[in-house]
Formats: structure tokens, sequence, C-alpha cells
């Protein structure tokens, strides 16, 4: 892989770097395979995850990596105080594998995975500073961990109740802390001016994915689930502006398709809602099986995609304090992640989706040991049988090795959706 | 048709109130110069005792009515009454809760207040819930006061300095005749005990009208009776907030920005009718909702308002990135 070291026998962080290079390979080519009407700016995503997983390619040389390990780490702030976000939750069943010697073999290989990058220190942006938000248990034991590994982890403590007033204010006060401890390390000034231009910047970015997705209602969604996790993916760690400007392009290209009634699946598939436990590149494996049963997703439900975008930062008065207020709320309010006591909120939610972009299904993917959305499938299963929403739940994981199963079961679900469709 | 929603979704909301506000506030606090005169039962506060009023207060003439001695307020005599309702009634179910929001003199003197401290660039200040939960309170209690007394007068419980005794302290009276250069109502009343402590109390309330108001957005609303008293009716009313809880994401943007920390506005997902009494219907929380269609005002069933995902981004400027720094 390396040609100036000497090396005739791989090491064992090459071999790392081979294997997982392998998995995101495979994952980009099975996509471009099985692509109906691949967009042409989709392009620069499918590109810019081969570099950055591939070749490991940094995005932000020369500026301090903030990595964070969950959804709620204030995006903003950290860009406003000039340092780039890397949200370090990892797909990767090759680091996962690693991570399993850290954590108990029933853990969620998304939290394993995360920590096995950190064992091996495998990353094109290795984080200067890692922020970890006490989010569900598994992350917040995590961060021990990988405190012992070497890195200098900074907490961020988050309520497990979102309804009172008191959490609102202990997660506002959480944020603030962050904020000035954040603005001490970088040796920078938070100020008011820097601040709205981030919130403008990132709520920018926003507003583009909500129009993209808008055009997912359309009879005939111009653009695949799995292209979209993969625009959705790719704001962990791209640039927010480079990200912006080709979704602009591609906005352009799909409006343009959804004018000439070109789709990126056939007008037969049955339309998906996808929820639970989040797609995160190259762990496309449930999503693949969705789309290549000739089903498509219009919509999902999950902290690596709609969830990341939808909730906006309202400001009424532009004063330094009041918008880190705003922006923590952002954060805490809107989210519909099972950690919370209640989830009536992700349910709502769910079935909004399927109104909204008349779906015909609903998908459910708990990983095994993510305890949180594994107790919860009942609930959400009961709540959509009550609205009458066909509702497929699956467990996996990140190995490769139950596919077979789940593809049978994923197949027989579309094929279920497509006679009700007919009987209709 | 498209055109126009469209227009309406997308509008200032900020720049049109105020203007609406300027507006009304000419007209009632100068009306008089103006040869305007819009009667004295208009349910917002706009003093009486202010000459060159063109519309008054309703409470004002609403306390004289009720301080009649029992045998008149129960006989036809009082058909007057009913008629002084019945036109602040009319009034009032056009435009509910609005008259707090886009036309109270008082409440518009509080928002130029909030303007001052943002030019001084200070921040806020805000109640907690339990503060919140007490405070709400008063209002009902002033307004049965209000009710109650003048009735207390005409039965010969208590003596007539009670009269208008709501006026006596509210800030309205003091400070909307400095307007038309008018400052006679800055004195202590000795003529009694009762006129003293009365008059005494609307000097240390309007003091805390205008420093509250400094710090605190629409600090004198939580307190108006007048208020209390519109939400009584203000099911009858033709314009209505709605929220359509569905598409409600709970993500509190209504709630940071409501200027009376009405927490409903966010975590309610099942009444349609969403108006709260301490609501002024400034409309503030539709503009800041980005759900298309969670947030609407009706008037007669006809959508005037409603949140959208392109009005949002326009309203907070995240259209165009790197774009102006006004101060908002």
């Amino acid at each position: 892989m390396n040609a100036r070291n000497d090396h005739t026998i791989e090491t064992p962080r090459e071999r790392q770097g081979r294997h997982k290079a392998m998995e995101a390979v495979k994952v980009l080519d099975t996509l471009r395979e099985y692509a109906v009407n691949p967009p042409e700016a989709m392009e620069y995503f499918y590109e810019l995850h081969r570099r950055y997983h591939c070749d490991m390619t940094p995005m932000h040389e020369g500026k301090t990596k903030v990595g964070t390990m969950c959804i709620q780490v204030p995006y903003e702030v950290i860009d406003a105080l000039g340092a780039a976000p890397v949200r370090l939750c990892n797909g990767f069943y090759t680091d996962d594998e690693i991570g399993g010697e850290y954590l108990p073999s029933k853990s969620c290989p998304l939290v394993k995975a995360t920590v096995g990058a950190f064992a091996t220190d495998h990353f094109a942006d290795a984080p200067d500073l890692v922020v970890t938000p006490t989010t569900c248990d598994q992350k917040t034991k995590a961060t021990g961990i990988v405190e012992e590994m070497g890195y200098p982890v900074y907490e961020m403590e988050f309520p497990r109740v979102k309804e009172s007033e008191e959490s609102r204010e202990y997660w506002r006060r959480s944020v603030r802390n962050f904020t000035k401890t954040l603005s001490k390390e970088l040796k920078t000034k938070l100020t008011r001016r820097k601040l709205k231009a981030s919130i403008q910047k990132v709520g920018y970015a926003q507003t583009l994915y909500h129009r993209l997705s808008a055009l997912r209602k359309a009879e005939l969604p111009p653009i695949s689930g799995n292209d979209m996790f993969l625009v959705t993916n790719a704001f962990f760690f791209d640039k927010t502006e480079a990200w912006s400007a080709a979704v602009e392009r591609l906005l352009i290209e799909m409006e343009a398709r959804v004018k000439e009634g070109i789709g990126a699946a056939r007008k037969r598939s049955p339309r998906i809602v996808y929820t639970g436990s989040p797609p995160i590149f190259p762990n496309l494996k449930v999503p693949q099986l969705i789309e290549m049963a000739d089903a498509v997703i219009v919509a999902d439900e999950s902290c690596s995609s709609n969830r990341l975008f939808n909730d906006m930062v309202s400001v009424d008065e532009w004063f330094l304090y009041d918008m880190v207020d705003a922006v923590a709320d952002r954060y805490l309010k809107g989210c519909t992640c099972p950690v919370f006591t209640r989830n009536d909120d992700r349910i709502r939610r769910i079935v909004e989706l399927v109104k909204e972009f008349s779906a015909d299904g609903v998908v459910y993917q708990a990983f095994a040991g993510c305890q949180v959305y594994e107790m919860e499938q009942r609930s959400v299963l009961a709540a959509m049988e009550k609205e009458g929403i066909p509702i497929l739940y699956l467990e996996s994981d990140y190995s490769p090795s139950q596919l077979g199963q789940l593809t049978t079961r994923v197949e027989a679900f579309v094929e279920s959706l497509k006679s009700r469709k007919r009987r209709q | 048709m498209k055109r126009i929603r469209r227009f309406l979704d997308l509008g200032n909301l900020r720049r049109f109130r105020a203007i609406v506000q300027l507006v009304t506030f000419v007209l009632l606090i100068y009306g008089a110069y103006f040869a305007i005169d819009l009667g004295s039962n208009m349910p917002v506060l706009s003093c009486g005792y202010d000459r060159q009023n063109g519309g008054m207060c309703y409470l004002l003439p609403l306390q004289h009515q009720l301080g009649r001695p029992l045998g008149m307020l129960f006989s036809m005599a009082s058909i007057g009454i009913l008629v002084g309702f019945v036109t602040f009634l009319l009034w009032f179910i056009v435009f509910n809760k609005a008259w707090c929001g886009f036309v109270c003199p008082l409440g518009t003197m509080q928002d130029w207040l909030t303007s001052l401290r943002k030019l001084f660039g200070i921040r806020y200040s805000s109640y907690n819930q339990t503060q919140f939960n007490r405070l709400k309170v008063i209002k009902y209690v002033l307004l049965v006061l209000l009710l109650l007394l003048p009735v207390a007068i005409g039965a010969g419980l208590i003596g007539g300095e009670w009269r208008a005794a709501f006026c006596q302290i509210c800030p309205g009276r003091m400070i909307t005749p400095l307007f038309v250069g008018d400052f006679s109502q800055w004195t202590i009343d000795f003529s009694s005990k009762t006129t003293m402590i009365l008059t005494a109390l609307g000097m240390v309330i309007t003091g805390m009208f205008l420093a509250g108001s400094f710090v605190k957005k629409r600090f004198f609303c939580f307190f108006c009776p007048m208020s209390a008293l519109q939400y009584s009716f203000s099911k009858f009313s033709i314009l209505k907030l709605k929220k359509d809880g569905g598409k409600c994401t709970k993500c509190g943007d209504c709630y940071t920005v409501c200027d009376m920390q009405i927490k409903d506005i966010a975590d309610d997902v099942q009444s349609r009718d969403i108006l709260r009494d301490d609501c002024t219907l400034c409309m503030k929380c539709i503009a800041a909702c980005p759900e298309e269609g969670c947030l609407q005002a009706d008037i007669a069933g006809f959508t005037i308002f409603q949140s959208t995902k392109e009005g949002f981004s326009k309203r907070m400027q995240i259209d165009r990135p790197g774009g102006d720094d006004e101060r908002a």
C-alpha cells in the first residue's frame, strides 16, 4: 500500500486500512452498480467518501479538529470558534472487531467500531479533542475507555428527560460551559458575529437538506435513500461550505429530474420510511437490502440523516448568549433519540413522515446491542399497527454474516407491500 | 392565489407589526386631534385619562358602570352596560388577543422599551416555570377585584374612593397622558387614605412598569386584567392561533421567541386551538416555526399567516449565508 516503506509484509495497521478501504469500496461499487438513473452530482459524494475512507485524505488540515461522539455536540459553536467538528460515529466492521477487544461482545457495533478506531488511531482527521455527550449508556461508558487510551476528552452532560424546564436549563448550562471551555482551549474568543455566521452557515446547509428531502415526496423520488445517506453522512466530516455547494448542484439536477419525471426507483417500488439505529457509512447494509429489493427509502428518522438536519436554530435577539442558548435548545428539544425516558415524539414523527412522504411501510433497524432502540421496538410496532402502517423490525449488526436471512425478510416485506399496493 | 399565499407567509412580521403598532398608537393616543373617536369600549389599555385619545380602554367605563347602586344595576338602566359590553365584544371577537400584540399602546410601549434595551446590548431576563405559574394567576385576581369592587361600592360596602381602583394603580393612567404633554397624573392624591394608598401604589407600579419592561419582555402583560377578561371570551373569536400537533417536532423554537414564555406553544401537541391566556397573538411563534404549516393564524377559517420552511429561512437570514449582520 505504502510504496515508500520497505515493508514487504503488511503491518496490522496497513491491513486495517486495506480492509476498511475494501468495505468502503464495496459499498460504493454496489451503489453504483444497482443505481437506477444514477445522478451525476452524486459523483462528488462517492469520490469524497472514497478519498476520506480509502485514501485517508484529511479534510481539515491546519485546523483544530474537535471529534464529536454524538449528534448532540453543538456544531455551530465549534465552527464559530474556528475549529473543525468531525463526527466520529463509525460504521466499519473492521473497527467493530477491534473495538470488541475493549467492550463486551454484546455491545452496540457503532460504539465498538468508534472505540476500535480510537484503539488504532486510524483516522483521516484525527481529533485533537474528543467531546462526548452523556447520551446513551454505552457512549457514556466509552468515554472512560477513550480517555484511558490517551485522548483528551471533554464530557458534556446531557439530560435524559427533555420535557422539563429543569433539563432544558441543565443542558443550556452544559452548552455554555462547553463554549467557555472550548474557547479557552482554542484561545479564541467567541463573538456575536462569528456565532451568527456559523448559525447561518449550518442553517443554510439544513435548508438545502430540507429542500432536497421535499423533492422525495414526488411520485418518482429523484434520489435513492442510499444516496441520501451518502450525502448526509458526508456532513460528518466534509467542510460545510463544500458540502453545501455540492448539495446545491445536486438540488439543481434533482429539481430538473422531478420536472422530467426521472426517478431513482420504479413507479411501483414501495416507498419506505427508514428508522432506528443510524446507517453510518459504510454500514449501509439494511438500506442497501431495501433498495436492492426494489423498494425506495423516501424518508428516514435517524440521527445520521434526518435528525441531524431537521431542527433549526431560531434566535429572538442576536446576542451572544441568547444564540448559545438557542443553539442548545436545537440539540435537546427536538431530539427524538430513544435515550429519553419517553419517546412519543419519535412515534409521532414516524407517522408524520409516512403521511407526508406517502410511504407504504416502515423498516425499523436496531443494532444488536443498541438497547434503547431494541427496547423501544414494541411501542413503535404497536403505534404503527394502530395507524395501519406496515412495519418490519430487523435486528442487525455490522457483520456480513446474516445477510441471507436479512435479505429474505426484507424481500418478503417488500413483496407484501407490493401486493398490498396492487390490491388498493 | 398561490402567490398571495407565499407573499403573506414570507412576510416580514417584525416590520409589519412595528408599523401597525405605530399607526394604532398614534390613532389611540392622538386620535382626538384628527377628530377620530372609536368609543370607550376598546379591548386595549388606551387610557381615558389621556384627553386626546382616539378610543379608550373598556375597563374604566366598566368599573364606573358596575359601581351603580344595586337597584339601578339590576334594572333596565343597565341596558347601557350591556351595549358597552357588546361593543367591546364585537371589537374583540374580530381580532382576538391580537389587540395585545398589535394595538395596545401599553404593549407597544413595552416593545419600545425592549428595543431600547437591545440598543444597549443588554440581554432580557426571564421567569422560571414556577415563577411563571404563580404570576399568571395575578391577572385573574385583579380582574375579579376589578369587577367586585365597584359592585361593593354600589352595595354600600366600601367607600366611593375605591371607584376605578384598578385605574388608580394602572401604569397606563400615568404614562399615556405623557404623550400629549399632560403630567397631571403624576401626583399622589391626598384626599383620603384610600386614594393616597392607591395613587402611591400607582406611582410604584408605573416605576416597576418602566424598569420591568426594560429587562423583561412584555413585563406588564403577565398582570393585565384586560388580558384575563379577553381570554374569557377568546373561544368566540374568529381570529385563531392554530397548531397541527402532528407536524410539531417540539423543537421549542416558538417557545424560545415567545415574549410571554408560553411553554404550551411548543409542548402541547393535542390542542388545535393553541391560544393561551397569556398570549398576545403577536405571531412571533408562527414566524419562528420551521415546520411547514405547523402553526397558523386563521381568520374565519381563512389562513392569513402560517409557518413555512422558506419563511423561516428568510426571517432567520439563513437563505443567504454570510449575509448582513444587522441587529434583528
